[in-house]
């Protein structure tokens, strides 16, 4: 067997290889099913059912494909220049932090006002956060993989302490049950992110926010010099420096931009869905590594994160909704890998030419 | 085989790269004996002359010391046939007759030694035989007592070359242009890679930078054009002082870099074509408008820049990586002229090219000068530098070791000066 | 009782924590030792876990076979899913970062570990056989060294084991010297007729062998129960773990122990009546793997302690 890079692509392979990724990947998880002893077919439809076709459940959908949109269009952003932003999850906390306490800060006042605050709240926790690992990578060469990693240990070990072991301006101490089982303050009413029901499906304002993220980034990224850089370094950053380009600015503020992104998930997940600081619910989630998962399964185009944000979210959407006896929990995980490895493998087929010699 | 390009593993000792590897015949074993490798590459290396610590680590040993590394290696596998790839690329003349003499010794052991190289004269000094390849095809084999470079030569291009240096009168130089004053610059490794540089070139003049590779050439190049800091000293454009270490502030002043590392440095290879004729321009007004690109400029300037310049490739989309060596050194070529530079700096710009890529290259430097641009052409190639420069600076570990007028300075002056015995 | 101070407890309590953590750690040394970048590693010890606790329960036989069923058992399944990754990243040259996380997904919890363990009614129940201390307990009562060496169960002695003999592997022997030259600049190695696959994939399935006996760890001593997600992000240290230690299996054994020390100094505590959130204690191995991260990051340091340079990168022999 000969491997030899293809000299040119054909539009059509990137979408018929991604397609038949997920073709494949269903028909092995649909092994995994029988040799489990559950019914493939009959999953699978209970599946599809459970994500988009059921009553209500392209809303359900919508809710998990948000913070998976935002966390995806994160990580899309920075592993586009080579940077391995896997902090998107502590991003994501952090702006869930900062939007909770935005929210609670600007009870009383319009509601449009709070979204604002709390949009940009959010943008900017996330954003510093990830600024570390940034500066970090830009200042002083240090891997951007394990630092952004461990920060996600640091804030969710710090989302929990605000919440179950401090007494802090986020946590519920009002009504007796408040010091034994501890939750975190409801945001008030006006700070309830708006949403818009469209034919039944219901849009929650994060999500409108996703899309106009997406866009934003499609234009950032192939048609202003922004974007021109960030191909350049990502392709080769001696190339960059050499042509002028201020790399380690760039750096930083691309792993800012990512950490925006991802605080933007997060303060749509306290405004648009929990209305409280919830650690347990968000830890749980992991919404941020989900999304590295669907931009390398968009191949970091932003809107296809969109869609598949949709599909994996719808995954995660059924497998809730499914829980029970007879449906195998850890379903969900498993067909994401599967989809995922069949993805990564279907990617050798982009870039070569797979020979068989005879 | 001893490569162009060393295979060797930096971090480990001098003694491990020889040993690296599973031989079948040089007694297999499991376990590592230090001390017994070690002392049959210090058998090896005396025997054959090629002196080195069997406990330094590559990175701390110069390249004409890792080569002897490379050698040893063939000789611990007790190598029969050894194929030496461009071996004086990085030596000094002095320490290419010590090579030559290694090979000597190796083929009265009864080893068979080919030996590829397109420096004439020492094939001339080393070789029982020689044999011409052009096109990638054997031309003819003959005995190296009959052979003359000229002959030689002219069974390597296929016709009657006129070999040799500059002939006609130098232009008058004009300003100086490029001025560095007493640089200091640091290496990657800590230590100090340029010493007290001073060095001028005028408009229209080619000053040629000689030395063996690893003298601080690579560091002297960067440290102008701004990708190195310098610790002391200033570089001046035009009488005016260019910020430290600031790529962008040596192109604002006109200074095109024609860098050795062409794919790796001088072009992004994922990007297309276009992309990487705009490489340094795209802030400019015709490429963009505000932060927004003008993606039609963009192929239509690249469209122009493939047809004036000949660059053979289906069109402005292909991405680089997929170019030959000599085309590529067109694109950046392109670029570098099309930003009306008052300064070019070439390091190794014919590298890896066939002999025809050699002549476009050394055209367009020769045009350059005319032009009135002030050209600063560093390379290992001492007879490309005879034949192209008008001034000579020799630098040896990291100093400029002295400088001499082109028409009249031999070989042998300058193979003097790069092996250390300076001004 | 000195056995009783707070020191002896941690120092005891945290080798048996970091115990997980060190054959985790190991596992991804080897693998990144030869250049493959393995990010799977918390999957590959939840199927560990569940795996060998799964062995413990339907294996019947005497205990010692059963356990060592059951190690073995782990071992295969941390194996058969870097084997996944393996042959994504080496044969298809897939992104090595996506390709690990990836594997965390599809094995980790609310992935295929929690699915064998749902399915298989693992969870609830502590383990049959476990792993407990082997000393009698004259020696146990020792001052000191009785809790900290004598205390232990077998598993940590395996350990000290290991770090033994990898060290020895990577720095006395000739496939420890190709496996390094691997890692280190792949063209070399291969030009010197070193497989450069064939190392990677040994040496990235030993990994997962590794990784799940550090799961099964978990399963089968220290909690020693079934619980999905029981790993609680061991294996994401295990990889800071090994940077942290420069790629040093006995500086591993160090970095473990610390680590398991401030995962067991808040218990300690509370046993001594001291309330502290255990949160902002618990962040600090974190920190302290930054910090040691950046120093390992300057230039000069990088030539020393440094990564194996050719990490993360796929080899293409005809791209070189």
């Amino acid at each position: 067997m000969r491997i030899e890079r293809r000299l040119r692509q054909p539009w059509w392979l990137t979408v018929v290889v991604p397609v038949l990724s997920i073709a494949v990947a269903f028909v092995l998880s649909a092994f995994v099913l029988l040799l489990t002893g559950h019914p493939p077919l009959r999953s699978f439809h209970r599946l599809f059912d459970a994500a988009f076709t059921g009553n209500g459940a392209l809303s359900e959908t919508i809710v998990s494909a948000t913070p998976l949109a935002f966390t995806g269009l994160a990580a899309a952003v920075a592993f586009r220049m080579n940077l391995f932003n896997i902090g998107g999850e502590g991003q994501l906390y952090a702006g869930a932090i900062t939007g909770a306490t935005v929210g609670l800060l600007l009870a009383g006042s319009p509601s449009p006002l709070i979204f604002a605050a709390m949009i940009a709240a959010g943008a900017a926790g996330g954003a510093l956060l990830a600024a570390i690992p940034g500066i970090l990578r830009a200042f002083f060469s240090t891997n951007e993989i394990i630092t952004s990693l461990m920060l996600n240990y640091v804030v969710g070990l710090v989302l929990e302490y605000l919440i179950f072991d401090s007494h802090s301006y986020l946590r519920d101490t009002s009504g007796f049950e408040a010091s034994v089982f501890p939750q975190g303050k409801t945001l008030p009413d006006e700070a309830t992110w708006s949403s818009w029901t469209i034919h039944g499906v219901v849009l929650p304002l994060g999500f409108v926010l996703a899309i106009a993220v997406a866009v934003l980034v499609w234009v950032l990224y192939s048609r202003t010099r922004f974007g021109f850089e960030v191909q350049v370094i990502g392709d080769s950053p001696r190339a960059g420096r050499y042509a002028g380009m201020r790399t380690r600015r760039k750096i930083l503020a691309v792993m800012c931009l990512s950490g925006a992104i991802a605080g933007l998930g997060g303060a749509s997940q306290t405004g648009d869905f929990r209305h409280q600081l919830d650690p347990r619910g968000l830890r749980a989630a992991n919404y941020g590594y989900t999304g590295i998962v669907v931009a390398a399964l968009a191949r970091y185009n932003p809107f296809a994160v969109v869609l598949v944000a949709l599909l994996l979210g719808g995954l995660q959407n059924a497998g809730f909704t499914l829980q029970g006896a007879d449906f195998p929990a850890g379903l969900v995980g498993v067909m994401q890998g599967l989809i995922l490895f069949c993805a990564l493998g279907g990617e050798l087929f982009v870039r070569y030419r797979v020979r068989f010699a005879w | 085989m001893v490569h162009q390009h060393f295979r060797l593993v930096s971090p480990f000792t001098v003694a491990e790269n020889v040993v690296l590897g599973d031989h079948r015949d040089v007694g297999r074993s499991f376990v590592l004996r230090p001390r017994a490798i070690e002392a049959r590459v210090e058998e090896l290396s005396h025997r054959y002359g090629l002196a080195v610590a069997p406990r330094a680590r590559i990175w701390q040993l110069s390249v004409g010391e890792q080569q002897r590394v490379e050698i040893l290696k063939a000789l611990y596998k007790d190598a029969r046939i050894l194929i030496l790839d461009e071996p004086t690329a990085v030596l000094t003349p002095q320490e290419a007759g010590a090579l030559f003499e290694t090979i000597r010794a190796m083929a009265a052991d009864g080893r068979t030694i080919i030996f590829i190289s397109h420096k004439l004269h020492e094939v001339k000094a080393v070789a029982d035989r020689v044999t011409v390849l052009r096109r990638g095809q054997s031309v003819a084999t003959v005995p190296a007592a009959g052979a003359t470079p000229r002959s030689l030569a002219s069974l390597m291009v296929g016709h009657e070359i006129e070999a040799g240096r500059r002939q006609e009168d130098a232009n008058e130089p004009g300003e100086a242009v490029l001025e560095l004053e007493e640089v200091w610059a640091a290496g990657d490794l800590g230590v100090a890679a340029l010493r007290d540089v001073s060095l001028t070139v005028c408009a229209g003049e080619i000053v040629g930078v000689a030395g063996v590779a690893g003298n601080g050439q690579r560091e002297l190049a960067e440290t102008i054009v701004g990708m190195r800091p310098a610790t002391a000293g200033k570089v001046r454009v035009g009488g005016r002082s260019v910020r430290n270490g600031d790529p962008r502030a040596a192109i604002g002043a006109g200074v095109a870099y024609v860098p050795e590392d062409r794919l790796g440095t001088g072009v992004a290879p994922g990007l297309s074509v276009a992309s990487n004729v705009v490489l340094k321009a795209y802030r400019k007004p015709q490429v963009s408008l505000g932060p927004i690109l003008r993606m039609r400029r963009i192929r239509e300037l690249a469209e122009r820049v493939i047809e004036r310049y000949d660059v053979r490739t289906s069109g402005p989309n292909v991405p680089a990586w997929q170019l030959s060596g000599g085309n590529l050194q067109k694109v950046v070529l392109a670029r570098e002229f099309s930003g009306e530079p008052v300064a070019l700096v070439a390091a190794a710009p014919t590298r890896g090219l066939d002999v025809a890529g050699i002549e476009t290259v050394h055209s367009y430097l020769r045009d350059a000068a005319a032009r009135g641009v002030a050209v600063l052409l560093i390379s290992e190639d001492l007879d490309e530098i005879l034949m192209l420069a008008d001034r000579i600076a020799v630098m040896y570990e990291g100093a400029i070791a002295g400088e001499r007028d082109a028409r009249v300075a031999t070989a042998e002056e300058i193979g003097l000066l790069m092996a250390g015995g300076g001004d | 009782m000195v056995n009783n101070s707070l020191v002896v407890v941690v120092i005891a309590s945290g080798i048996l924590f970091g115990t997980p953590l060190l054959f985790a750690a190991l596992g991804e040394l080897l693998a990144e030792r030869s250049g493959v970048l393995n990010l799977g590693v918390e999957g590959m010890m939840l199927m560990g876990a569940v795996t060998g606790f799964w062995a413990v329960e339907r294996v019947h036989a005497a205990r010692p076979l059963v356990l060592a069923a059951a190690v073995g058992v782990a071992a295969l399944a941390g194996a058969a899913l870097a084997l996944i990754h393996a042959f994504l990243v080496i044969t298809l040259r897939a992104n090595q970062i996506v390709s690990g996380l990836a594997l965390t997904i599809f094995a980790g919890a609310a992935g295929l570990s929690s699915y064998l363990g749902n399915d298989l009614h693992l969870s609830g129940k502590p383990a049959r056989y476990q792993f407990q201390e082997i000393f009698p307990k004259s020696l146990q009562d020792l001052p000191i060294v009785g809790p900290v060496i004598f205390g232990q169960p077998l598993l940590v002695y395996g350990s000290w084991a290991c770090v033994v003999l990898i060290a020895l592997y990577l720095t006395r022997t000739r496939p420890g010297l190709n496996v390094r030259a691997v890692g280190e600049s792949p063209a070399a190695a291969d030009a010197m007729g070193v497989s450069v696959p064939r190392y990677r994939y040994a040496h990235t399935l030993v990994g997962g062998a590794f990784a799940g006996i550090g799961g099964a760890t978990f399963s089968l001593s220290i909690t020693p129960q079934w619980v999905d997600g029981l790993t609680e992000g061991a294996g994401w240290i295990a990889i800071a773990l090994v940077i942290f230690s420069f790629w040093r299996p006995t500086l591993c054994l160090v970095g473990a122990y610390f680590f398991g020390a401030f995962k067991a100094l808040p218990f300690a505590l509370q046993g001594h009546g001291v309330t502290v959130a255990p949160e902002l204690f618990q962040t600090l191995p974190y920190v302290a793997t930054i910090v040691a991260l950046v120093l390992v990051s300057s230039r000069a340091a990088r030539l020393r302690f440094g990564a194996p340079a050719a990490l993360g990168l796929p080899y293409a022999r005809e791209e070189r």
